[in-house]
């Protein structure tokens, strides 16, 4: 056993203390507690850094829970392992930043709330089960921690229970969320059935050349499952109804992370590390290429004409899962091609990139809440005049995602316009045609910003230092991952991408397994 | 031939989702819910059953097991794999009610047609 | 492999540009016949929208300006598009669940027959 296999449990073990620790030290004292959340939450991201940078130094790690190896006296994997790549190391390091960033932003944001003795545990939950989902290797293990991510952000977006939205959003969310989750346990189910096993490297090794019938049906269960999960086109409206209803803090998380930790990650982990090359790759391929430009020209097409700001940043989400599922299925339809390898590193560049932007927007738009009370367009003209600070980050974090040069934006969108426009010159012109709109959308509100201020604007301020510090600290990630963009993608991104192709690596590392 | 458990666990399942297409009342769509996890739930633990012969599958906890070579045990994972899901019904079940319970508050009606301020 | 390009440039050809955006003025400001400071000549002037107009009977519109009408010839060309995607956002939830359940059967038919 060496450091890292007893540093990597803590990723879970962590924000599971914290959250039941948390009721017991509100009844001692508030600002106690606040502290010990904060440091559980900075330590989680200190593990998921250390782990990140193990990862990028010594290649993929492989941890078998309660033992060194995962075979034990069969002659076949039989215990749950937790199998890290670049790509999974990327996307724990993201989530535990935003999660960090939402939690020191909802201490001052949800001063006003009750129920907080419930609230922070939830989102710590929230962020084990995210945290959970990215680091496993099983499928069980997976659906285990999509409930618990699941069954926490339903309890997030009803969290203010006092509001009709909260409740409405929240029942629809759930419903149709657990009847999703539903499908994807149909789906492991079917899995299981069909090779026996659950460890994903060893459904990977057992099905190449045997690929039945009801794999594929079991697929397709898992698709669709996920697919919801991500906010793709035509399942896509709880995402609009539930993230604005959200608090603010806690839309940041939904928006930045849980559609893309519980969505984009764990299909494009099924579809490469599971399936790969046994399916049909075009075909896959091209059915998330289709479902991708229905949602990049749904989603940003209706961001363009909404009056609730959050909505419109709800829907721009919607829009920007579209870039994502673009990269992830030219990657698979061009699989193993240089063109499929760069799409797939635009799309998770773009996925952390996303997440930085969209919990800053996010986090901006819960300021003007929190100043105004209201989050209606038509009422927030002339904010840059009284709450300058929050109106130059809106710029930025607005610029980045519409892919202005300098920001980290640019570069995630410029490589997937690349790569799609030399797989398939229209699925580039539809890519371009949805930045249209979603510039449009931007326009709007940033316009809006810089309006002549009214009565209720002239009141407002910038907020605390506890709202203001996440909100510069995600401005400056954002202009900083914009000057070095080349490096990033080829240090960061594209080995992400090629660990995430390289499906006999992920196969060897399990068969490699102890320690 | 497909054995009767699974075709009654895919018919629980199309029952529960037709529940969940054309039924208004919120409570039987939580019930819908449960009976598509109860679906799900008896593919799983179908699964595991396994017949040798004519002899039926012991329990997999069977502490005389070593001495009566040749008696097939089932599958203990898909049971492991049951009890946790379950737990994960039952949570989603009682967080369901709560909410039913809170939009009855606000709306007055369990009927989700009149749950859908939210548009466009 | 594919294009290349470099933030920094960006960065310096809008530090040049600002600097060459400067001395224009400061050039036009000295060689012309003098700038109007005050009055007319200072209001913004965005869209053909003048903030300070009253106009009669709208005077409950009047004192801000918002990004309201900004998008208004995207929205008026592509209105019939809107209209029909904001009334498929039924907010019906066997809407969303057929919706769902259409999804999945559409992916696992495509799957069966050529995957």
């Amino acid at each position: 056993m060496s450091t890292i296999h007893t540093v990597l449990p803590l990723i879970v073990v962590l924000p599971l203390l914290g959250a039941f620790s948390s009721p017991i030290l509100d009844l001692i004292s508030r600002k106690l507690k606040e502290a010990w959340i904060l440091a559980i939450s900075a330590g989680t991201l200190g593990v998921t850094g250390y782990v990140f940078y193990y990862v990028f130094k010594n290649g993929p790690l492989l941890y078998t829970m309660g033992a060194t190896n995962p075979f034990g006296h069969a002659n076949f994997p039989i215990r749950i392992v937790w199998e890290i790549d670049m790509f999974n190391a990327l996307m724990a390091l993201t989530v535990a930043f935003v999660s960090l960033m939402a939690i020191i932003y909802s201490v001052e944001y949800m001063k006003r709330d009750t129920g907080l003795e419930k609230y922070y545990p939830l989102i710590l939950i929230l962020e084990l089960g995210m945290l959970g989902i990215v680091v496993t290797g099983d499928l069980f293990n997976f659906y285990v921690f999509l409930e618990i991510m699941s069954i926490a952000s339903y309890a997030l977006v009803a969290f203010r229970n006092d509001t009709w939205e909260g409740i409405e959003a929240g029942v629809k969310y759930m419903m149709v969320g657990a009847l999703a989750s539903s499908f994807i346990l149909l789906g492991i189910a079917l899995l299981y059935g069909q090779y026996g096993t659950l460890t994903m490297a060893y459904i990977a090794y057992k099905m190449a050349g045997h690929m039945t019938t009801t794999a594929k049906v079991a697929l397709a269960l898992l698709m669709a499952g996920l697919l919801f999960k991500s906010g793709s086109v035509p399942v896509h409206m709880w995402l609009a109804d539930a993230h604005p209803a959200a608090p603010s803090s806690v839309s940041a998380m939904l928006s930045g992370l849980v559609i893309k930790a519980g969505g984009i990650y764990i299909l494009a982990r099924i579809l490469f590390s599971i399936y790969g090359p046994s399916i049909n790759v075009r075909t896959v391929g091209w059915i998330v290429i289709i479902f991708a430009c229905l949602t990049l020209i749904v989603g940003n097409a209706m961001a363009v004409v909404q009056t609730d700001m959050k909505r419109l940043l709800a829907y721009s989400s919607v829009g920007q899962m579209g870039y994502i599922l673009l990269g992830v299925g030219i990657g698979l339809a061009a699989y193993g091609s240089n063109v499929g390898n760069l799409a797939l590193a635009g799309a998770i560049y773009h996925t952390v990139n996303h997440a930085l932007m969209k919990a800053l927007l996010f986090l901006i738009a819960g300021a003007v809440i929190h100043a105004l009370g209201t989050r209606n367009l038509n009422d927030l003209s002339g904010i840059a005049k009284t709450m300058p600070v929050t109106s130059f980050a809106f710029i930025i974090g607005a610029a980045a995602i519409i892919g202005m040069p300098p920001l980290n934006g640019f570069a995630s969108k410029w490589i997937l316009y690349e790569s799609s426009a030399l797989f398939n010159p229209v699925i580039g012109a539809i890519a371009i045609i949805g930045t249209a709109f979603c510039t449009a959308a931007y326009v709007r509100v940033i316009y809006t910003f810089f309006g002549r201020p009214n009565s209720l604007t002239m009141k407002a301020k910038d907020p605390g230092k506890s709202m203001l510090i996440p909100i510069i600290i995600l401005t400056v990630a954002i202009i900083v991952m914009g000057l070095f963009p080349w490096t990033i993608n080829k240090d960061f991104m594209l080995p992400a991408a090629k660990a995430l192709v390289n499906q006999m690596g992920y196969i060897h590392t399990l068969f490699a397994g102890g320690v | 031939m497909i054995p009767f458990q699974y075709i009654t666990s895919f018919l629980l399942i199309f029952i529960g989702v037709y529940a969940l297409i054309y039924k208004r009342n919120l409570i039987k769509l939580i019930l819908a819910l449960d009976i598509i996890d109860s679906g799900v739930n008896l593919l799983l633990i179908s699964e595991g059953y396994r017949i040798a012969g004519n002899l039926p599958g012991t329990a997999p906890i069977y502490t005389g097991y070593e001495t009566l070579k040749g008696v097939p045990m089932v599958g203990p994972l898909p049971q492991a794999l049951v009890l946790t899901a379950i737990v994960i019904g039952v949570s989603v079940t009682a967080l369901a009610v709560s909410l039913a319970i809170n939009a009855y508050r606000h709306y007055g009606s369990l009927d989700i047609r009149k749950m859908r301020r939210l548009r466009g | 492999m594919f294009g290349y390009w470099d933030a920094l440039y960006f960065i310096f050809i809008f530090i040049v540009s600002f600097l060459l955006a400067l001395a224009l003025d400061k050039w036009a400001k000295k060689s012309g016949m003098g700038t109007k400071e005050k009055g007319e000549a200072t209001k913004v002037f965005i869209s053909g929208e003048d903030p300070e107009k009253e106009i009669k009977g709208f005077e409950h519109l009047e004192g801000y300006y918002t990004g309201r009408n900004v998008m208004w010839g995207l929205t008026y060309g592509l209105k019939r598009v809107f209209v029909v995607l904001q009334r498929e956002h039924t907010g019906l939830l066997t809407d969303y669940v057929s919706y769902l359940v259409i999804t999945t059967a559409f992916i696992m038919a495509v799957l069966l027959i050529w995957g």
